[in-house]
């Protein structure tokens, strides 16, 4: 594969540096079924997910973030989501029921964006 | 110099295409031994990749990449890639990145904490998913 070393992109009008480009990508995303035998639809960066319980899912990463102080964005067909127990390596996402009891869900998403190890 | 992990993902994913593996990993916590058993599901894309070669990093290098502090440079991410494994053996190198080594190398009891099995023997069913413990019995096979 061939390598373009630029500091900069421009379509001729507008010019932005390439590590804007790159900083603002999200670093890994999943988007997978939580229910039955979980499954991943589709992924960027995820080595494997981790069924730990109901509603409660881990998701590893290949490429690791370079300290645990990243952002996650998760969302699913439940009532809320949240993400913690983060590592570099790694992160849980909880899915919780209208009763807030943690509940599988059919749709869960997750991406990150940071910095990269 | 060796092109970041993450740029080689980057490349095969916009090549590959993704492989759904046939075996889960079902694993126990012997440090919370009340929790459920965990099923470890490799990603597809990840599959692709190993089974491709030339992409992923050798797997002691995450194992170091372990001791690593936060903000630390890591190896894993500029390490040379390995070549291509068979479906057996890349399920090998998830259970040595994914899972604690305190699962599969500290381990010294007589219970059964890690099995691989064929997906098929993971139960669909989650009515019962938190009391899942790993069938101490001869047969792959969870119980409830």
């Amino acid at each position: 594969m061939s390598t373009l070393n630029v500091s900069n992109i421009t379509d001729g009008t507008d010019t932005v540096g390439t590590s804007y480009v790159l900083n603002g990508s999200a670093k890994a995303w999943v988007n997978f079924n939580g229910t039955g035998t979980i499954a991943t639809r589709d992924s960027f960066n995820v080595s494997s997910l981790t069924d730990n319980a109901t509603g409660n899912y881990t998701v590893n990463l290949t490429s690791s973030m370079s300290a645990a102080s990243y952002s996650i964005a998760t969302g699913g067909d439940n009532y809320h989501t949240a993400s913690y127990h983060v590592n570099a390596g790694s992160f849980t996402v909880f899915k919780y029921s209208a009763a807030h009891t943690n509940d599988d869900a059919s749709y869960v998403f997750a991406s990150i964006d940071g910095d990269l190890a | 110099m060796t092109q970041h992990l993450w740029e080689r993902l980057l490349e095969a994913k916009s090549r590959l295409e993704p492989v759904q593996s046939k075996y889960r990993v079902l694993f126990e916590d012997p440090n919370a031994p009340d929790e459920p058993a965990k099923v470890l599901v490799p990603d597809p894309n990840w599959m692709a990749c190993a089974l491709e070669g030339g992409i992923l990093p050798p797997i002691d290098t995450y194992q170091r990449d372990r001791l690593v502090p936060d903000g630390q440079p890591k190896e894993h991410p500029y390490a040379e890639p390995i070549g291509a494994m068979t479906e057996e053996e890349a399920i090998e190198y998830l259970i040595m990145k994914d899972i604690d080594p305190v699962v599969w190398r500290d381990y010294k009891g007589n219970r059964t904490i890690l099995k691989i099995v064929p997906v098929e023997l993971i139960p669909s069913d989650r009515s019962f998913r938190n009391a899942w413990k790993i069938n101490q019995e001869a047969d792959e096979r969870i119980a409830a």
